[in-house]
């Protein structure tokens, strides 16, 4: 099922377009890596993708349903998560399960599958035994480790992370990299990430996205399919 | 308790206490979101409404409120055009407020006595009007912040991951500096123009460095907005000092003692250590690894369990 498409889009910041005639599109169930070199919009075109930036021209298209009908949840963990308020004052138990406030209404009791959801989050990122101490307190690793615990305890149906791996030691790089293909194939998620350690990624893809220069300046999308082919993109 | 026997006193502590509580809400996610100079802001624009009113012989207290409101929504509009740095927006609509009631404040010379109440808060002689417009902003305020908690929460950390969660950010924005606008015009008579963000900024500040959660931060804001009008009226009671100034100096002193108590309990802390280093906590010193296996053991995190 497609959840995502752009189609020739064109878009900048100033006058002048840094992504020129962008066309991808994401399918359910994949795992898909967006790279290219520093300044090639990559962020940009994740931003476009999730309906934060407006297109100059071209369309976009994002999914309203997920495979079984019900609103399709998106979870995205920006680039500069280190930056954030360092003097907020809450605890990372009370952060990650903000990520399950998206379902349902803004006033609905928590459920304990709520909690499940929370503590697996934590569990899964190894930052369980940290809950209780406050965001602020946290390295930049740990900050953003729980940014992804939040991200997963959306439940989301498209998983969107902006260098989610950026910082972080090569062990922990592996066990992410697996925790992402574990959720893609077992739960059936959408991962698209921006990445610059294909290489070390490579394995796990089902599609690399790369942004490219073209001859005249600007930028534009390549798709390159894939490497994990024993598990193609499904309907 | 002699003090509670005059009418007046009691309408000033029921006014402070309500605002009180309110505010301080307010004051912590205005501090969180960059916006801990907004309240001083609208106060400095709520003044041109005032002067205005006067000038135009409408009751000052509602045109303040007006201004204050239409306020909030020029600096939210003008916040979007420089999102990166939202003081901006402050600044320049605290300008545009300021100048213009200057200026008609000079068009009716007779009424500049008038003033002084308006800048430095009179909350015993808060009229009725001020009351009902008090009760009436408390009970929108307190719907709101329980209403919206946990998109309040979720924008106050970040705009955009609140935006691909499917939530109205602009929407609630938007409604949040309504919000704003109405409780700065509604403290006004108690603390004045001068002092408002006294009221708004001071217990979240304490709030913010002394709570262990964001739940507690709110609670805790809100108590320290009450001992603070509480005590500054009952100071200000007895020793005849203007009771807005009194106030804001008992919140400040409440602010500084309690980072200094802070401070002391972590020294303490650092002490007990030391004599105790054998035994150190294990599970903070294990590194942190990303794992499949997420088999769940404990409660299923439902400690901590509270409002947000």
């Amino acid at each position: 099922m497609l959840l995502s498409s752009m189609s020739k889009v064109v878009f900048g910041y100033s006058d002048v377009p840094c992504l020129e005639n962008a066309s991808i599109d994401i399918y359910s169930g994949e795992f898909v890596a967006v790279t290219g070199p520093n300044g090639a919009s990559k962020t940009t075109l994740l931003k476009l993708a999730l309906g934060l930036l407006k297109p100059w021209r071209g369309d976009i298209y994002l999914a309203k349903q997920n495979q079984s009908g019900k609103k399709l949840v998106i979870g995205y963990v920006p680039q500069q998560i280190a930056a954030f308020n360092s003097g907020f004052p809450s605890t990372i138990l009370e952060f990650v399960r903000s990520g399950t406030y998206v379902k349902g209404s803004w006033l609905r009791k928590l459920s304990p599958k709520d909690h499940a959801y929370t503590e697996q989050a934590l569990r899964q990122v190894g930052m369980w035994e940290h809950r209780n101490r406050k965001i602020g307190e946290l390295s930049g690793g740990q900050k953003q480790r729980i940014c992804i615990a939040r991200a997963l305890a959306q439940q989301p149906d498209l998983l969107i992370m902006d260098e989610p791996t950026t910082g972080m030691d090569q062990e922990s790089r592996f066990g992410f990299y697996e925790l992402m293909q574990h959720h893609v194939k077992e739960h059936g998620r959408t991962v698209v990430m921006v990445t610059h350690g294909l290489t070390e990624v490579r394995s796990y893809l089902d599609r690399i996205i790369e942004l490219e220069r073209k001859e005249d300046g600007g930028w534009k999308c390549c798709t390159t399919t894939s490497c994990s082919g024993h598990f193609s993109p499904v309907g | 308790m002699e003090m509670l026997h005059y009418d007046f006193m009691q309408r000033a502590f029921f006014a402070g206490g309500i605002i009180a509580l309110v505010a301080s809400v307010l004051g912590v996610y205005l501090m969180l979101r960059r916006q801990a100079l907004m309240a001083d802001m609208l106060s400095h624009v709520s003044l041109a409404g005032v002067a205005g009113g006067a000038y135009l012989h409408l009751n000052p207290t509602l045109t303040g409120f007006a201004i204050a409101v239409v306020g909030a929504i020029a600096v939210e509009y003008v916040r979007r055009s420089y999102k990166t740095y939202s003081e901006i927006s402050t600044a320049i609509i605290m300008i545009g407020g300021l100048s213009s009631a200057v200026l008609l404040m000079s068009l009716n010379q007779g009424m500049n006595k008038g003033f002084s109440s308006y800048l430095f808060g009179s909350v015993v002689a808060v009229n009725q009007t001020e009351l009902s417009l008090m009760i009436a902003v408390a009970i929108i305020g307190a719907i709101f912040f329980i209403v919206f908690r946990r998109p309040l929460y979720q924008i106050t950390f970040d705009e955009e991951t609140a935006k691909t969660n499917g939530i109205p950010v602009k929407w609630i924005s938007l409604i949040f500096s309504v919000i704003t606008g109405m409780i700065v015009a509604a403290a006004m008579p108690i603390v004045g123009v001068l002092l408002v963000s006294s009221l708004i900024v001071l217990p979240a500040a304490l709030a913010i460095r002394v709570s262990p959660s964001f739940t507690a931060a709110l609670f805790v804001a809100m108590g320290i907005g009450l001992i603070g009008v509480f005590s500054g009226l009952t100071a200000s009671y007895e020793l005849s000092t203007p009771p807005g100034g009194t106030i804001a100096l008992v919140l400040l002193v409440l602010l500084v003692a309690g980072i200094g108590l802070k401070k002391l309990m972590l020294q303490m802390g650092k002490l007990r250590n030391k004599k105790t280093s054998s035994k150190t906590d294990i599970d903070s010193t294990v590194f942190p690894r990303y794992t499949k296996n997420s088999s769940i053991h404990t409660t299923g995190g439902k400690e901590n369990e509270s409002m947000v």
